[in-house]
Formats: C-alpha cells, sequence, structure tokens
C-alpha cells in the first residue's frame, strides 16, 4: 500500500499506519471467528463422552484464545480510534452511514467478551453443560462481528443508497452498508478465511508436535481438527472468492483489471496468472497468459467485454503491480490448498476402503504439508485484504471521496507510525513467545488438577461410569504408540457418538 | 426530545457505565502500581483476580460511546480526531499495553518475559488511560483546542488537573469495590484494612480535587461553568451526598452499600457536567444540531442500541452475579489451570 499512494506524504503515512494496524488486528480476530467454533465441537466431545484427551484440548486452545482475543480487542480500539484519529475528514462525512454496522458490531464484541469472561473464568463454577453453552454466543457473536464489520468495508468498495449534496450527506438509508452488492460476497469470503486461518495454524502447530515424534492421540486429534476446517472451507472458498470476483467486476472494473493486469479494455481479454505488471508499458512480464479466459469467466462468453486499466486516468488507477501481485498470491495459495484438500480426500477414501486407520495419512511429508496450511491461510487472507483495500485505491469510498481528501493534517503522523509498529512488534514478539510456551508444553500438566475439573461429572456420564473415564489424567498419559492410536482412531470413527473409549492410560513419554 | 438529544442521553448513560466499570479496572491497575509491603503480592492477587472476567466486557463501554459518537455525531467526532491526537494516543497506548501485559501476565507463564515486568507494564498504562481520558474530556469543556496543535490540551491547567481527577476516582472506585471483594472470602479478609484505608483516602484525595476543579471550571470553561450553575447544582448535591455516605459507609464497613454510594458520587461529577455541556458537544466547535446524523440514521441507531442492550444488559448482569461470590474451590488463578 506503501507505494500506490500518489498523493501527499501524509496520506502515504497514514495508509501505512492503517493498513499495519487492520493488518495486526486481523491476525488476531480471525482466532476470535474461528476458535470458538472450533472449541464447540471438541468441549462438546468432552461433555458428551468425558475423555480427558478432549478436556485437555479445549483448555489448551481456550488458554491461547484469552491470549489472542484480548490483544485482537485492544488493537480493534485503536483501529476505532484511529478511523478518527487519521482520517477526520472521512469519518466526518461519512461516519453516520457506516453508524449501524459498527453500532452492531459494537454490541457483537460486548456480547462476545462478556461470554468469554463467563467460559474462561466459569470452569469451576458452571456445569460442564453450562461452561459448553457459553461458547454458543461466543461463537455466534464473533461471527456476527465480522459479518457487520465487512458490510462497512463492503460500503466503502460499493457505496449506495445515499444522497449528498455538496459532499454533506443529507440522507442515508440506514440500512445503506447491508444493501451493498459486494457485502454478501465479502462476508462469505472472510467468514471462510477466518476458519481458514484458524484451522490452519491449529492443524500447524499439532502437525509440528507430530514430527517432532510426539505421536500421541491429542496431537493427532488437533491435527485432525485443525485441518477438518481449513480443508472442507477451501474448495467453498473457491466459490466465495469467484462470486466475489463477479461483483467486483461489475461494481469496481478498474479494480478487476488491476487485480488482473488488464491494461487495454477489450473483449476476449485474457486470463494473466502470476508475473509483475510493468507500469511504463501496461504489461504483465513473466506472467502465463491463457487467452480469452478472463472473459470467458467473467461473462460466461469468450466475447465478453472487460474493461482495462486505460478506461480511467492514470491518477485514477490503483497500484497495480501491488494489486495484481497480492491477486496472484491469494489465488495461489488457494490453489495449493484446495489441491491439498483434495489430496487429503482422496487417500482418506482409499484408506477407507482399505479399512486403514486412521483415516488421516500422517507421513512425514503430510504433516509438513499439514504444517504449511496455518502460514498458507494467513497469508493468503492478508493478500486478499490487500487485494480488497489496493484495489479500491485512490478513493477511500468507491467514486465518492479520495483518500488525500481523507487525510488528517496532523504533523505527527510519522512518529505515530513509528511508535505503532515498535509497540506492535514487540507485542507480537510477546505474543509468539507465548504461544509458543502454551504449544509445546503438550497438554499441560495441571489440566486436570482437582479443582480445575468440574465438580459434576459430564452429563453425559450416569452413575455407572468406571471412576477412571473421570480420573485426573496424570501427565503424560496421553502419550501412546502409534498402534495405540490407531486403534483408539478406528474406534473412534466406528463407534457411535458419545462410546468414544477413553483414552488408554499409561505409557507414554512425558513431554 | 429529538432523536439527537436521546442519542446524548445514551451516551452519556454508556459513560457512566464505562466511569464506573472499566474505571475501577484501571484503578485496580493503580492499586497495583502502588501495592507495597508485606501484603503486595496478595493485594495483586485479588485486582488480577477481580478483574479477569469482566474487563475485556467493561472495556467495550469505550467502543460502544466511541461508535455512538462518530456515527450520531461524525462532525465532532472528526474535530475530535484531528485536534485531540496527543491525548488520545496515549490513551491508546495505555489500553493497548494495559490489555496486552493483564493477559501477558495471566497467562505467559513466563515466556516472554518475566509476569512482574508486565504487571507493572499492565499497572503504569493503567494509571496513564484515566489521566489521558480525562485531559480529552476537559478539552471539550474549554474548547481550548485546534487542528496543527497537538500538544495544546496538555498544557492546558484545568485538562491537566481533570486527568489527575480521573486518575484519583479510579484509584477511589476500585478501592471500595476491592473492599467488598476482600471481604467476602476468608483467605483475603487480611487485606481489608489496607483497602479500607485507601478507599477513605481516595474519597477525601477525590472530593478535594473536585473542589479545586471549580474554581478552574470558571476561569477555563467559562461557558460550561455558567450553565454548570443554572443546571448542574442537583447532580452535584447528588455526587457531594454519595461522597459523604461513601465515606460514612466505608467507616461502618458496609461495603456493598459504599459501592453503591461512590458509584452515586461519581455518576453525578459525569451528569453534572453532561447537562452543563448541552447543546455545545465541544464547545465553540461543535454542537449538537451541527453535528447530528440525518433523523433517520438516528432513529435506526437508537432502535439498533435498544434492541442491542436487550441482548447485552442481562448478559452482563449474569457475568456480575456469576463472579460476584468467591471462587468456591480455590484462590483466584487467572488461567484456571491450577499453576
Amino acid at each position: 500500500m506503501v507505494l500506490a499512494a500518489g498523493a501527499a506524504g501524509a496520506a502515504d503515512l497514514a495508509r501505512v499506519q492503517t493498513a499495519f494496524s487492520l493488518a495486526f488486528h486481523i491476525c488476531f480476530a480471525v482466532f476470535g471467528v474461528g476458535l470458538p467454533w472450533l472449541l464447540l465441537y471438541t468441549e462438546g466431545r468432552w461433555v458428551r463422552t468425558g475423555d480427558p484427551g478432549w478436556l485437555a484440548l479445549t483448555k489448551k486452545w481456550s488458554r491461547a484464545f484469552a491470549v489472542l482475543f484480548a490483544v485482537g480487542a485492544v488493537s480493534g480500539t485503536v483501529l476505532s480510534f484511529e478511523f478518527g484519529l487519521l482520517w477526520p475528514a472521512f469519518m466526518a462525512r461519512y461516519g453516520g452511514v457506516l453508524g449501524l454496522s459498527f453500532t452492531l458490531e459494537g454490541f457483537a464484541f460486548f456480547a462476545e467478551a462478556i461470554f468469554l469472561g463467563m467460559y474462561l473464568y466459569g470452569w469451576q463454577r458452571l456445569s460442564a453443560r453450562a461452561h459448553w453453552l457459553t461458547l454458543w454466543p461466543i461463537a455466534i457473536a464473533g461471527t456476527l462481528s465480522t459479518v457487520f464489520i465487512i458490510t462497512a468495508n463492503a460500503w466503502m468498495n460499493v457505496p449506495g443508497h445515499i444522497r449528498e449534496v455538496d459532499g454533506t450527506v443529507v440522507s442515508a438509508e440506514p440500512l445503506a452498508p447491508f444493501l451493498s452488492p459486494a457485502a454478501p460476497a465479502q462476508v462469505v469470503h472472510m467468514l471462510l478465511a477466518a476458519l481458514m486461518c484458524t484451522g490452519g495454524v491449529v492443524a500447524g502447530v499439532y502437525a509440528i508436535g507430530l514430527l517432532r515424534g510426539r505421536r500421541d492421540l491429542y496431537h493427532l486429534r488437533g491435527l485432525r481438527v485443525g485441518l477438518a476446517a481449513v480443508l472442507v472451507c477451501a474448495p467453498l472458498q473457491l466459490v466465495s472468492g469467484d462470486l466475489a470476483a463477479r461483483v467486483v467486476g461489475s461494481r469496481q472494473p478498474l479494480k478487476l483489471a488491476a487485480m488482473e493486469g488488464l491494461f487495454r479494455t477489450r473483449s476476449g481479454a485474457p486470463l494473466t496468472i502470476g508475473g509483475f505488471y510493468d507500469d511504463a508499458t501496461g504489461r504483465v512480464r513473466y506472467g502465463i497468459e491463457l487467452p480469452k479466459l478472463l472473459s470467458l469467466l467473467e461473462g460466461f462468453h469468450t466475447d465478453h467485454r472487460i474493461t482495462g486499466l486505460d478506461a480511467a486516468p492514470p491518477t485514477d488507477r490503483p497500484n497495480v503491480l501491488l494489486v495484481h501481485s497480492a491477486f496472484t498470491l491469494m489465488v495461489g495459495l488457494g490453489t495449493v490448498l484446495i489441491a491439498f484438500a483434495a489430496l487429503v480426500a482422496l487417500v482418506m477414501a482409499r484408506r477407507h476402503r482399505r479399512g486403514e486407520r486412521p483415516l488421516l495419512p500422517t507421513g512425514r511429508p503430510w504433516l509438513a504439508a499439514a504444517a504449511a496450511t496455518g502460514p498458507a491461510a494467513m497469508l493468503a487472507m492478508l493478500a486478499g485484504w490487500e487485494v480488497t483495500e489496493g484495489g479500491r485505491q485512490p478513493w477511500i469510498v468507491y467514486g465518492r471521496m479520495r483518500v488525500a481528501d481523507a487525510v488528517t493534517s496532523s504533523p505527527g503522523v510519522g512518529w505515530t507510525l513509528a511508535g505503532t509498529i515498535i509497540l506492535y512488534l514487540g507485542l507480537a514478539a510477546a505474543v509468539i513467545l507465548i504461544l509458543r510456551r502454551m504449544a509445546t508444553g503438550g497438554p499441560g500438566p495441571g489440566h486436570a488438577v482437582g479443582p480445575d475439573l468440574p465438580t459434576a461429572p459430564p452429563p453425559a456420564l450416569g452413575p455407572d461410569v468406571p471412576p477412571d473415564r473421570l480420573a485426573p489424567v496424570a501427565p503424560g498419559t496421553l502419550a501412546g504408540s502409534d498402534t495405540r492410536v490407531a486403534a483408539d482412531l478406528s474406534a473412534d470413527a466406528a463407534a457411535p457418538a458419545g462410546s468414544e473409549p477413553a483414552v488408554p492410560a499409561g505409557g507414554g513419554t512425558r513431554r | 426530545m429529538s432523536a439527537a438529544d436521546l442519542l446524548l442521553v445514551v451516551m452519556v448513560g454508556g459513560l457512566t457505565a464505562y466511569a464506573l466499570l472499566a474505571g475501577a479496572d484501571f484503578g485496580g491497575g493503580i492499586w497495583d502500581l502502588l501495592a507495597r509491603g508485606r501484603d503486595a503480592t496478595d493485594q495483586r492477587r485479588l485486582i488480577s483476580a477481580a478483574l479477569g472476567p469482566v474487563w475485556e466486557a467493561n472495556h467495550v463501554w469505550l467502543i460502544f460511546v466511541l461508535v455512538a459518537l462518530f456515527s450520531g455525531f461524525s462532525e465532532a467526532f472528526g474535530i475530535i480526531g484531528s485536534t485531540l491526537e496527543v491525548p488520545l494516543l496515549i490513551a491508546l497506548v495505555g489500553i493497548v499495553l494495559r490489555g496486552s501485559a493483564y493477559v501477558y501476565r495471566a497467562y505467559g507463564g513466563g515466556a516472554a518475559g518475566p509476569d512482574h515486568w508486565w504487571g507493572h507494564v499492565f499497572a503504569a498504562a493503567s494509571t496513564v488511560t484515566p489521566f489521558a481520558l480525562g485531559v480529552t474530556g476537559a478539552a471539550l469543556a474549554t474548547g481550548d483546542l485546534a487542528p496543527g496543535a497537538p500538544w495544546r490540551p496538555l498544557t492546558n491547567p484545568f485538562g491537566l488537573v481533570c486527568g489527575l481527577f480521573a486518575v484519583t476516582v479510579t484509584a477511589f472506585l476500585a478501592a471500595v469495590y476491592l473492599c467488598r471483594d476482600a471481604a467476602a472470602a476468608s483467605s483475603t479478609a487480611h487485606l481489608v484494612p489496607g483497602l479500607r484505608r485507601r478507599a477513605l483516602a481516595g474519597a477525601l484525595a477525590s472530593g478535594a480535587w473536585a473542589a479545586a476543579l471549580l474554581p478552574l471550571l470558571r476561569t477555563h470553561a467559562p461557558v460550561v461553568a455558567d450553565r454548570f450553575a443554572d443546571r448542574s447544582i442537583p447532580f452535584a448535591v447528588a455526587s457531594a451526598l454519595g461522597g459523604v455516605a461513601a465515606l460514612m459507609l466505608l467507616w461502618r464497613r458496609r461495603f456493598g452499600a459504599a459501592r453503591v454510594a461512590a458509584g452515586l458520587a461519581v455518576a453525578g461529577v459525569l451528569w453534572g457536567w453532561a447537562a452543563a455541556q448541552y447543546p455545545d458537544l465541544i464547545v465553540g466547535h461543535s454542537t449538537v444540531t451541527s453535528a447530528a446524523a440525518p433523523e433517520a440514521n438516528l432513529a435506526a441507531l437508537l432502535v439498533a442500541i435498544g434492541l442491542g442492550m436487550l441482548v447485552v444488559l442481562p448478559s452482563m448482569v449474569l457475568l456480575f452475579r456469576l463472579f460476584s461470590r468467591p471462587d468456591p474451590y480455590h484462590e483466584p488463578d487467572p488461567a484456571g489451570d491450577g499453576h
């Protein structure tokens, strides 16, 4: 984004600041959206079966969630202030239009924070089922807050339903952000991205653990849950991405042209994969050009006419090099993830036919690939935002207000930026150290210490449950040999829900 | 009452909730900073346990007020954003460091530096934030702000005293609230005398600052001072009564009732200020009429707020009830993981 702005230096700095704060925030926010859904699954399994292995996963993730949510919350606060601090003219003019989105998002955030407090600190105060139930409002509110925020962004991309006279909004439909044609596709695309990022990072943590020789049920389950999230969403993301690109093509043709690196308006437009856009020649160097495919994809006909960058004067064009590169990166990573999902599905189907267990392939190359899904999903998500925001340039509200007209005239933006970068990098480093400690700690020595377990047995367990099912698990007992894991996983797959055998006790090594 | 006025009332309500709830959380950080002696560790643990489940929810009141401001009165938000950068940035750094340091200390297990370092960051940030927010609020009353003069709010004596007043008040609230928390469990009962002394001192100091602020208000914010004399006397009286009642109740160790009285004392100041501020949002720069969003948007906003509160307020009551009694099993442990 730095390179894109041709306007005043203040605008450049303010854009870098916004981009940096947004990127930082979203790397945490995705977990606020995705992790509660995964926790609903793992803790739900524990409530139904009483299996302490699921409890161990749940506890570990809830601790990570606490840290990630807190940093996401405070960095989100920074953003809401930054709108005013960096883009006062934008907020002064359009704050009211975006009001409903932000107000509803505020309430979603409220609900998430309230129930998160109950969830994180309520282990001893709530029954197992009630504790699990607090996850529902967290998950729903996290998802809704994404929906609300994305409608605001969608409106900035495809604004409408307002009337302006001389630069003042004289009337606006309250639901304007929700009516933006860009909203549905953008919302679905981001929600899937959040699930993919969460799933990928979770899968990555446990894949690395398995690669390091901790081949136990605890790690396999963590891998399985995370990988399921990222790989199931990957093909769906292709569909939602296609929908989003169609909206862009019809509503923000210059953004599409920048994404595809298309200079000349033409029918039979080619799809250019990869390469670097050269501003001087209007060509993509080193890209692979597939004739007529872009027209075919966008209009279902090779004669479909696609607007090129030449339709607008240079001052009205986004930075094509940046947008095209980011788009290539996103699509490339997405394609790789889909291919990986297909491969895993194939192998699982084959293993299923042959009666092999566990279904999930756990050879070293598979684990290495699984570990890479986290960074790949995060990178694709960030690149996608660069496409969305960078492709909107030079507008802050597409076609209505330019970034250069919205920026603050305050002299200290450079200092603020430097301070933000130092502060955020420091915080990020600390988070990484803490999460690494958590990740390498195994299920956690204290996870099953007396008062930590709910006093009442999980509701699914009647009085005839053998006492060892409820007994705290000693450190290390979750580590089993491969055969034991395989046996358990096969039983896991074959047995109906609720009758999953307890994790075998004894054996294994303390991590 | 127009939609804009109604929204303002809702915003002042949100601000009150922020001051009484999140304010006390900041105050907890101040006492963490000032914790000394034999009981320092126990005190810090009590504070941390009191904050744990609620601080994030309490913090959202600020977002609520902020979003209502920029949705309903975007002009004012634009002016604030381009004139009060310095105090707002200080508050933001404080908010970010406070929240991060709190969870790093609670969940870090020393992985990112010793826990007590993060404890100090948490405590210092908790002290700085209310100061900066106090300075910001004062600038709205004085109107002593201009684009391109970012440091001006920090050179205004009234603003600085307001900042210190905010710090004192949050510390006072925290001490009063903590008295009740400490008294509720036998394991923390030994902390009560110290906290009670702090609460009493905080009440007296807050009263002294308030008395010092009145003459400064007259010289530095004459517009608001005039209206204060006209409209805000009932609020000031309520605040003073609340303060005196809090002192008496603390003295008699009626900590539950003291909480209510202390809340009344602080809310009285806020509502008195708000009444005197009206119809100015930023004196000399922005008024309700100049800044209000179109009527239809304000109505939609109010409906959304009403529906949102229907969900959030009962949830919040549930949260506070759940954690109002002492932990049934063991000493407060933020991580809930027994170590």
